[in-house]
């Protein structure tokens, strides 16, 4: 088959094969098929069924192939083709299925029979079939349904199969399941070795993509080791344990050493003897992949046998190097703990030894201070010039040496008084003068601050005894803090004589404390946390040391403070030496400087800005200056120490790093938001945002998180470092510490960090390559992460993130509010427990429909603690709407099936369109040849002519689009579908705007294709039930019936109108009539067919002139040769209607009814013998009687009468009063009546034939409107009268009325159409007699007493009769006249 | 066609003119027995006893000689002769 696509559509065309139409290119292939070869025949010729079918298959956009007729003939669709069928396409078509499939019909037939032989349908997920359609033969998977295709009869003749390839999916899960596996090892410390065997197992658990692996680690001397196998026996020579360092070995060790991957074909020894496996699965091939080692040469190499039956595309790759890529990060995070294990014991050792140091010298620190300090003083002195580099280094030193002894100090007094140990000396002394020149020493730092600096001591009345060098701690403590916390404002001293007291306040305008920070003021450590201060630097010993001074002064220090507004202290001394120990009381000295006033004020000028501020200080480094590489790592360093930040800058610059300096937690937090560093170096304590706080900050920031922090802090201790830890800092130094240490440190975090950033790319690369949705959510339900293939099926971005809930893929609960029911329940489940799995609908981004599958876990999420829900969607919309279609069309077939009529069918068939798309409407048009269309609604009543003139167009446009195609507008969808009687256009209006997606097309195209099918079935029964009804009519009862009599038939099993009663009158030759009422046993058809015998064959013996006697004794013998015709009840009788004599006799049937006009009623329970065939051969009694004029003969069947728990009698006497009743009623309506008046409550369960007669038969008759006629008119209805049995003078009169209205209907009727006849109709009821002459003329009006004997007969007839009423129009003139009869 | 009427003129022993009608008398026939009267001059005694049927037409006929005819009949026809008046304006004989 070398022609071309256009080539064969041209064939196509040329052929006129409408069939093929739906689809171009196969179509035209399929057009191309020398059909006449295969058990099909020319298309042509193909039933409608099939046509249908190909016609649904080539229009579906979904994979699918159908086979049809003995040697199940294939045909597929252009998706089949693309999907799956490959090369064999276009030699498969038309060929018989076990060809086609010849690799895999083995698996095929068994279920192709239960197809074929149930009718139901099969369904297989995830198949695994070997094809060869690319070239080789390929492991693949397929989910598909085979479901019976039926022929116009409705026997299953071929199948159709819907395909969805899951090859994709199948292998993706089985990979993404190792790699996921690799990843789940719960055991966080892990040995090398430990990590090989673990990967080992995880890896032989894949042998399908894996047939065997061979790990191989370098070892320094460029050999390779064995370190692990999978798939192959111990010793196996593919797998010696070593490989020489020169490249001779089994696989070449050099290409992945450089970090390339190699792909071996095994066809040789060692790989072929002993195989590698069983020869079927045997590897043809194995990729050799390196173990790649961050930032260095590879690990190793992993040696991957290949599934043979799977193209090494870039999906297995992928696989493969994940693979390998997890087994080297195992291997570098065990080498990389096993480092680290060894660092931390030394570290533990070390810090054992500085603890002893420390507690060991803690109290000397005053000595080397003091030599430290001593010839710093010594050298400043050496180098004056204030610029000099020198004396700048110097200053630091002096600087922070001062204070590093102010500090010393205050421990040292601290843990004096502490332990008791202070020893006060008590001198008297002029407080006030003192506490000036003190405060005096801070002027120049208050004033350099810009704040006023008020100090208003007057000399005291009485001497105070203070210790001078606490009294100086105390007050320049004070003042120290004062500076700390004011920005603007004042500071003032002063000092005043109060109650015995001298009373010193020290008041500043700053920032203030805190109410409920007040009670804790004086505590020891305790520091009000991120106030605004100057510095953040302090012990929080200060103002609880002042407390403790104060305390051993005697007096009391108190504060008050308003937030916002200031802070003031009121220290309180007793005058006078009483209340101290005299012990401690020593003499006056003299007046000296203020030995520890120093170490405040240069503390407090480091506080005070000296050049313009700045909130980033790039650092020039070393290595801008050498010119090393810009990739050297970054680091911010955070500080409000300026002597910190400097020092930090020289010491990281000079080892090569880029360093930038900030101030405090929010500069550096904007610093790090604005720049990433590789590490940042915090101190804990800084103004603003604390350390903590910082690392809190970065760690709440997805943008930030991964970035290492370490900090610096002076508080040393296990919780202080565990606090720091706890808020996510990666390390954590105390000052102060050795440069060497905080290099090391940095060092390794900037390494742990690459390491760790290179671990969560391979998480972000593991949860990426998953095709099924990932997400993860938090407690409250919103979602955190995705993956790509959530973007991918959902259509939301990982930019959107987080998404809250209501999640915004959550279909509208407006236009659609049961799947958004459906979806909240789902949730609540998600929220609620551990795990669980569930199908929900979503909205795509884009608006359309998809259905997934979403399983979860909860989850602890190891950084933070928290509890998480994470979990897949698997997009299940395809399987959805398979199992929706089978059941919709298992409905409609439903429908279809149980539908008795073609009108029947359809109705139920829109009702099922309208509850599956749950629309508003669904309409159908059916073209007629003269005019509108005929409709059919879901809305009853509706007609054409209800329809807008647009939707009227549109459905009549529709009518001759090509049959089966769907289409759709935003409301609505339609198709034409095969109508019996032409094509017939199909609407579903869905009220609102709402998508009409691919797969309702489809659903919609196939249910039309069952429908066109049902109805072409439901025609074919209503016209069989047609003919049926014109034979069951043709043996029920004689066409016409005698004058006189009426009779009605419900048979007890719809739709059939016969049954085993009947009934039937015979007109024989000489005017008798014969009447004959039968009942055979049983019901349905088989009733009726012995029926229609024995009513015959009694017709025939009454014909024969027997009598009924006679007639019943023929029939035994007859009967007795009918199965089913024994036990039949038959009346017969012979009437002789001018007479009313009746001859009958009873086979056992129920008695007749004679109802006589006086009202009695008599039965007619005479001539009675057994049922038919019971005796054969025995004589049968007759009896006669006569039905009186105007008397009413009742004959039925005992379904008339017979009810349950009730004897028969009481149904014969309502039977009877149901006839009386009707007495003056028309015969015809009496047999309503009747019927009507003894209905049960449910209906007739059993058949029902009723016969009435009454005699004698109305008098009818035409005659023309000729004088002449009247004679023989009065003649006739004198023989009638006679009949009627009335008395002479009624007669006369009767005579006489008629008469002249006769003569009245020959005059104007012959003047004004003449030929017309005049008709005349009499009838007898039992108290009464109508009359009726009719005529096409136009009386004169009467004019009484004109003379004329017209008018004179009008009077006649008003006073002869006792109702006369004359009707005139313009079709004639009516008279109908009654008499009573006495 | 007309329907048969048989009329027998005659005497009455007292020499009174005589008409014999036997049949029926309508609409058809109706101006044969009006010839028969005319035909006759003075009082006639026209005896109906053989008439089965007299419907309006005949009524007329015999109101137009009422001044000079007597009616034998049966009481066949007396309701019709009675409801008319035609009873009332000439002599009846035999009801």
């Amino acid at each position: 088959m070398g022609r071309s696509g256009d080539a064969a559509h041209e064939c196509a065309a040329a052929a006129g094969t409408d069939v093929f139409a739906a689809d171009e290119e196969v179509g035209g292939h399929l057009a191309l098929v020398d059909w006449s070869a295969t058990p099909l025949g020319p298309p042509e010729q193909w039933p409608q069924s099939l046509q249908t079918a190909v016609s649904i298959l080539l229009s579906s956009r979904f994979s699918m192939w159908m086979a049809w007729g003995p040697e199940l003939t294939f045909f597929c669709n252009a998706a089949y083709r693309r999907d799956t069928l490959g090369a064999k396409y276009p030699w498969a078509l038309g060929r018989p299925a076990s060809e086609v499939w010849r690799e895999v019909w083995d698996e095929v037939v068994p279920r192709i029979d239960t197809v074929m032989t149930t009718g139901e349908a099969t369904w297989d997920e995830g198949l695994l079939l070997y094809l060869e359609r690319s070239g080789y033969t390929e492991e693949s998977y397929h989910t598909f349904s085979y479901s019976p295709l039926r022929d116009d009869s409705g026997a299953v003749v071929g199948m159709l199969c819907v395909v969805s390839e899951e090859t994709e999916r199948v292998i993706g899960d089985r990979r993404m399941t190792t790699l996921r596996d690799l990843g789940s090892d719960p055991s966080v410390v892990r040995t090398e070795q430990e990590v090989l065997a673990f990967t080992d197992r995880q890896l032989d658990r894949n042998r399908r993509d894996l047939p065997f692996t061979l790990t191989y680690l370098l070892e320094p001397d460029g050999s390779a080791r064995l370190a692990g196998t999978t798939g192959l026996p111990e010793g196996h020579p593919a797998a010696p344990g070593t490989l020489p360092a020169d490249g001779s070995g089994v696989w070449p060790a050099g290409a992945p050493a450089n970090g390339e991957s190699v792909l071996v074909p095994l066809d040789r020894p060692p790989f072929t003897a002993p195989p590698l496996a069983d020869r079927a699965e045997s590897p043809t091939h194995a990729l050799v992949l390196p173990l790649p080692r961050q930032g260095g040469t590879p690990y190793g190499f992993l040696v991957a046998g290949l599934n043979r039956y799977r193209a090494l595309d870039d999906a297995y790759r992928g696989f493969l190097e994940l693979a390998a890529g997890h087994l080297a990060a195992g291997i570098a995070s065990a080498r990389s703990y096993e480092a680290q294990q060894r660092r931390a014991e030394e570290l533990a050792e070390l810090d054992r030894a500085k603890t002893t140091f420390f507690s060991n010298i803690s109290h000397e620190l005053r000595t080397p201070l003091a030599l430290i300090m001593g010839p710093t003083e010594e050298l400043l002195t050496r180098f004056p010039h204030p610029g000099s580099p020198v004396r700048q280094e110097l200053e630091v030193i002096h600087r922070n040496g001062l204070r590093l002894g102010k500090l010393v100090n205050s421990l040292l007094d601290f843990s004096r008084i502490e332990a008791g140990r202070m020893r006060a000396r008590f001198e008297s002394s002029d407080l006030s003068q003192f506490t000036a020149d003190l405060a005096s020493v801070f002027r120049s730092a208050v004033e350099k601050a810009g704040l006023e600096f008020r100090v208003d001591c007057p000399p005291l009345p009485e001497q105070v005894y203070i210790d001078r060098g606490m009294w100086e701690k105390v007050i320049l403590n004070l003042l120290s803090n004062a500076l700390k916390f004011t920005f603007d404002g004042s500071i003032a001293v002063t000092a005043r004589a109060r109650d015995g007291h001298a009373v010193i306040t020290l008041a500043d305008t700053g920032i203030g404390v805190a109410r409920d920070e007040m009670p804790r003021l004086f505590e020891r450590f305790h520091r009000i946390e991120n106030a605004r201060s100057r510095s953040h630097e302090g012990s929080g010993i200060g103002l609880a040391l002042v407390k403790e001074l104060i305390d051993l002064h005697g007096g009391t220090i108190t504060a008050d403070s308003t937030e916002g507004r200031g802070t003031s202290f009121t220290i309180r001394l007793p005058f006078g030496a009483d209340h101290l120990d005299p012990l401690a009381l020593v003499p006056a000295g003299e007046r000296r400087v203020p030995s520890a006033a120093e170490p405040f004020v240069q503390e407090a000028l480091r506080w005070l800005p000296d050049d313009g501020p700045g909130d980033l200080r790039p650092v020039a480094t070393a290595a801008d200056a050498s010119g090393h590489p810009t990739g050297s790592a970054r680091v911010l360093v955070a500080d409000d120490n300026a002597d910190m930040r400097e020092y930090l800058a020289r010491l990281l610059g000079g080892t090569g790093y880029r360093v930038d300096t900030v101030e405090d937690g929010l500069a550096a937090l904007r610093a790090v938001r604005a720049d990433a560093p590789d590490l940042v170096i915090s101190d804990v304590m800084m103004p603003g945002l604390d350390g903590l706080g910082f690392v809190s900050a970065l760690r709440s920031d997805p943008r930030t998180a991964s970035i290492p922090v370490v900090l610096l802090s002076a508080r040393a201790g296990e919780e202080a470092s565990i606090q720091g830890l706890q808020a996510g800092a990666d390390d954590y130094l105390v000052k102060p510490f050795a440069a060497g240490e905080l290099l090391a440190r940095v060092r390794a975090n900037v390494e742990l960090a690459r390491l760790r950033n290179h671990q969560a790319r391979w998480r972000t690369a593991l949860v990426d390559s998953l095709q099924e949705a990932f997400f993860v959510c938090d407690e409250a339900g919103a979602v955190i992460e995705i993956n790509a293939a959530f973007t991918d099926i959902l259509g939301y971005a990982p930019d959107g993130l987080p998404y809250e809930p209501v999640h915004p893929w959550w279909p509208d609960a407006g236009t659609d509010p049961d799947a958004h029911r459906q979806v909240a329940d789902a949730f609540a489940l998600l929220v609620g427990n551990p795990k669980g799995s569930y199908t929900i609908p979503v909205t795509h981004r884009e608006g359309y429909r998809l259905w997934v599958t979403a399983n979860f876990n909860q989850a602890q999420d190891p950084d933070t603690g928290r509890r998480v829900t994470v979990g897949t969607f698997r997009d299940v919309t395809a399987e959805h709407y398979a199992i929706q279609r089978e059941s919709a069309q298992a409905a409609l077939g439903m429908w279809l099936t149980r539908a008795t009529s073609l009108p029947d069918a359809l109705e139920g068939a829109l009702t099922e369109l309208r509850h599956l798309w749950r629309a508003d409407r669904v309409i159908a048009a059916l073209a007629t040849p003269d005019g509108s269309p005929s409709l059919w609604s879901t809305d009853a009543g509706l007609r054409w002519e209800d329809l807008s003139a647009e939707e009227r167009g549109d459905v009549t446009a529709w009518l001759d689009r090509p049959s089966l195609t769907p289409f759709h507008d935003p409301t609505g969808a339609g198709i034409t579908i095969n109508h019996p009687q032409g094509p017939m256009a199909v609407r579903i209006d869905f009220g609102t705007r709402r998508p009409f997606t691919s797969e309702d097309q489809l659903l919609l195209s196939l249910l039309a294709g069952q429908l066109s099918q049902g109805l072409a079935r439901a025609h074919q029964i209503d016209q069989q039930r047609e003919t049926a009804l014109a034979l069951q009519r043709a043996i029920l009862g004689p066409a016409g019936l005698p004058d006189g009599f009426a009779v009605r038939y419900e048979p007890a099993t719809p739709p059939l109108e016969v049954g085993g009663d009947w009934y039937d009158t015979v007109a024989l030759p000489d005017g008798r009539i014969g009447i004959v009422v039968g009942d055979c046993v049983g019901r349905g058809l088989g009733a009726a067919t012995v029926m229609g015998q024995l009513r015959s064959a009694c017709r025939a013996l009454l014909l024969q002139d027997s009598g009924p006697a006679q007639t019943l004794m023929a029939l035994d013998h007859f009967a007795d040769g009918i199965a089913g015709a024994r036990c039949t009840t038959v009346f017969c009788g012979v009437l002789t209607p001018e007479t009313g004599r009746l001859i009958y006799s009873s086979a056992g049937h129920p008695p007749g009814i004679l109802a006589l006009p006086d009202g009695t009623t008599r039965l007619l329970d005479e001539g009675r013998s057994v049922p038919l065939a019971v005796r054969p051969g025995a004589t049968r009694p007759e009896a006669g009687c006569t039905v009186p004029a105007r008397a009413t003969l009742l004959l039925y069947t005992d379904g008339l009468v017979e009810r349950r728990r009730r004897p028969l009698t009481a149904g014969i006497d309502q039977a009877s009063e149901a006839v009386h009743a009707g007495r003056d009623a028309a015969v015809d309506d009496l047999a309503d009546q009747v019927m009507v008046r003894l209905v049960p409550p449910d209906g007739y369960d059993d058949d029902v034939a009723l016969l009435l007669y009454r005699r004698p038969a109305p008098l009818d008759m035409a005659f023309p409107a000729e004088s002449a006629q009247l004679a023989p008119v009065r003649k006739a209805l004198r023989d009638w009268l006679g009949q009627c049995e009335l008395p002479r003078h009624t007669v006369q009169n009767v005579l006489v009325a008629a008469g002249e209205a006769c003569a009245n209907a020959i005059e104007h009727g012959h003047r004004d159409a003449p030929g017309d006849p005049v008709r005349l109709r009499a009838e007898a009821r039992a108290g009464d007699l109508r009359l009726t002459v009719a005529d096409s003329g136009r009386w004169k009006t009467p004019q009484p007493g004109a003379g004329t004997h017209r008018g004179r007969g009008v009077a006649l007839m008003h006073a002869l009769m006792q109702r006369v009423t004359i009707t005139s129009g313009a079709t004639g003139t009516t008279v109908d006249m009654h008499t009573r009869i006495a | 066609m007309s329907t048969p009427l048989t009329l027998a003129p005659g005497r009455r022993p007292d020499g009174t003119a005589l008409l014999t009608v036997a049949g029926e008398i309508d609409m058809s026939n109706v101006d044969e027995l009006a010839a028969a009267i005319e035909t006759t001059e003075g009082p006639l005694v026209i005896d109906l006893t053989a008439v089965e049927y007299l419907d309006s037409a005949g009524l007329s006929l015999l109101f137009r000689h009422t001044d000079r005819i007597e009616l034998v009949v049966t009481p066949l026809l007396a309701p019709v002769l009675e409801i008319t008046g035609l009873a009332d304006l000439t002599t009846v004989h035999g009801l």
